[in-house]
């Protein structure tokens, strides 16, 4: 069962903006030191309490006061009960039923965003909620984002030891609190739905078995939903793997037409393509119309030249016109 | 009979007197009565000072805790140390039922001491009207950090706090907005924080200034202005980078020739420092194009396909 919300899984390029770092540390003693310790992945990340909390606060006060006032306390006690005290290899999404429904708000109307191996992109591009509001813009999504968690059997504390990996546990703690995330974000999503999929991903752009394919599809509401925007869109530097009407993109794109939506698909939709290329401004699918040295706005007084190539063509037509003048 | 006259009238006498006298009592015991009650009532609701600006952040606590264990939780190993309850109490010491116009430096010692840590060379990026493009950049490229990346202005970007003199210290209604005060605990903190960030600065700094500000992209009275470019160390940093952005579709006021540019040209020079400036920095202005994807400043040389 695919893992995505646990960082260092989307297999591929390096998608840049947010948080990177954070992810890059859930893995450092994934395969090592396991001896002594029950499980293979890393533990819950220490003082997990005080930053959910913590975090839901900040969403209802600083990031999105929009959504009205939340018992973050209570929220915090609903998430946990939903697996201290269990077999970390069952916990199932129905027991974070009751942490969903209190962090449940609004998704404005044509806001969705799904994506699929891409996450770092999709927070950049949101901005926030600003823009778009993905899963890791709403509350709930916001409280568990990068955050690792699992409890034990017979024991009401949580084990910041050790966690089972996916391998280990299909239903751990973590997965299903992603899947019944998913499940919620889709059923409250309206209007335009967008889809962002990254068409340079090994094994294709739409993963047959995901949690866009398994637990977000099935459980938009088609009366709510006027139509689904598709975009694919490739590293800068990497491979055509997909795009819109080929391989995995079309299964897609049937699917969703036999469900009875409306579909469209585009190519390197431009804005997003925008945000890869800060990392390759030169890169010949980057060139900006407006940048050619012609057109370039202003002069440009830097160290870099600027002034002096004004200067060397003033002189120029100041020597044309003196010599006509001499003539 | 005349006396018998005489002691009756001076019964009466008395008996008014005695009314007289009772009133007179029971008129002051009402008003003793009442200024104690008054003055109960307001020790038990003192009315905090009022301001123009936003009050104290809501769940102030639980908001920075959270935040401070987060950013520790990326695992910088230089923060190995930190201690997040220490430094909540100290920033509370800084404010809590103090004047919040009368706010020193000294109040926020021991927090700048709990949280500073060394910023990597060549990385550090100033900012001044560009709040927005410039937080966008750094989150995506992660070998710049503005103030507001580092530990301490992670914590406390977007907050607001105060304290007031009456119970219980702090003030959720109000606080005061940088102009009402020289030394509001806002301004005082920030400009503290942001000494302390310009003299931590070493090799090739950057500063992303908005050239669609018709006052100018460089102003004295800015943070960066005023603190910032006379606490940067001149043995330390080699080179002072300008990226002087236009808003897309916006006012193209300043330039890299312009005024106040020269202005910070010569300021800058006169500390001896390597100034280079650059309109419209390509993957900043790449950044803006991602939100007015649209406009013809924006168009990709590749324009993207649609298939129905």
């Amino acid at each position: 069962m695919c893992v995505r919300r646990r960082c260092g899984v989307p297999a591929g390029p390096p998608w840049l903006c947010q948080a990177s770092s954070s992810c890059s540390n859930l893995f450092v003693n994934n395969f090592s030191e396991v001896q002594g310790r029950k499980w293979k992945g890393e533990g819950t990340t220490p003082n997990l309490e005080s930053i959910t909390i913590g975090r839901c606060y900040d969403y209802i006060r600083v990031v999105n006061p929009a959504v009205g006032e939340k018992n973050c306390s209570e929220l915090w006690e609903a998430f946990r009960n939903a697996f201290i005290n269990k077999d970390p290899c069952n916990i199932l999404p129905q027991h974070f039923e009751l942490f969903f429904k209190l962090s449940l708000h609004a998704i404005p109307t044509d806001k969705s965003l799904f994506w699929e191996n891409n996450q770092l992109l999709v927070n950049s591009f949101s901005n926030r909620a600003r823009r778009y509001m993905a899963l890791g813009d709403t509350l709930f999504g916001f409280f568990g984002d990068f955050l690792n968690w699992c409890g034990q059997e017979n024991s009401t504390g949580l084990d910041y030891e050790s966690c089972p990996t996916a391998a280990e546990c299909e239903n751990n703690a973590v997965d299903a609190f992603w899947r019944m995330a998913s499940m919620t974000y889709a059923q409250h999503s309206s209007g335009v739905i967008h889809v962002l999929l990254n068409g340079s991903a090994e094994g294709g752009a739409y993963p047959v078995k995901g949690f866009f394919a398994d637990y977000e599809i099935p459980h938009l509401q088609r009366d709510k939903i006027s139509q689904i925007d598709i975009w694919v869109v490739d590293d800068i530097e990497g491979p055509n793997t997909d795009s819109c009407g080929h391989n995995t993109v079309q299964i897609l794109e049937d699917r969703l037409k036999t469900l009875g939506y409306s579909v469209t698909c585009t190519d390197n939709y431009k804005p997003v393509m925008f945000l890869l290329c800060l990392d390759n401004p030169d890169h010949s699918k980057c060139t900006l119309s407006s940048s050619a040295p012609a057109a370039q706005r202003g002069p440009i007084s830097s160290d870099r030249g600027g002034s002096w190539n004004k200067l060397m063509f003033v002189s120029f037509v100041g020597f044309l016109f003196r010599s006509v003048l001499v003539y | 009979m005349p006396s018998q006259r005489g002691s009756a009238r001076r019964r009466q006498r008395c008996v008014l007197l005695a009314g007289i006298a009772i009133l007179l009592i029971a008129l002051v015991l009402a008003a003793v009565l009442a200024s104690v009650l008054t003055g109960s009532k307001e020790e038990a609701n003192p009315e905090p000072l009022r301001w123009q600006g936003r009050g104290t952040t809501r769940n102030l606590r639980e908001i920075v805790l959270g935040r401070c264990y987060s950013y520790l939780a990326e695992g910088h190993a230089e923060l190995r140390d930190k201690d997040c309850l220490k430094i909540w109490e100290s920033l509370k010491a800084a404010f809590v039922h103090k004047n919040p116009c009368n706010a020193t430096t000294e109040d926020y010692r021991p927090l700048m001491e709990l949280t500073s840590h060394p910023v990597p060379c060549n990385e550090s990026l100033f900012w001044s009207r560009t709040y927005d493009l410039v937080h966008l950049y750094s989150k995506c490229n992660h070998h710049f950090l503005t103030l507001e990346d580092t530990f301490l202005g992670y914590m406390l970007d977007g907050l607001s706090w105060c304290g007031d003199p009456s119970a219980p210290g702090i003030n959720y209604e109000s606080c005061p907005k940088w102009s009402e005060c020289e030394r509001s605990s806002g301004s005082v903190f920030w400009k503290m924080a942001s000494k302390m960030f310009a003299e931590a600065a070493c090799g090739v700094v950057h500063v992303m200034l908005n050239g669609s500000i018709e006052a100018g992209a460089f102003r004295t009275s800015s943070v960066f202005g005023s603190v910032e470019i006379f606490n940067l160390n001149p043995d330390k940093v080699s080179e002072i980078r300008i990226w002087l952005m236009n808003d897309i579709g916006g006012p193209q006021s300043d330039s890299c020739s312009g005024y106040s540019i020269k202005k910070l040209r010569n300021i800058l020079e006169e500390r001896n420092f390597k100034i280079t400036c650059e309109d419209n920095y390509r993957p900043v202005q790449l950044l803006q194009c991602v939100h007015n994807p649209d406009h013809p400043d924006c168009n990709l040389c590749i324009s993207s396909t649609e298939a129905p």
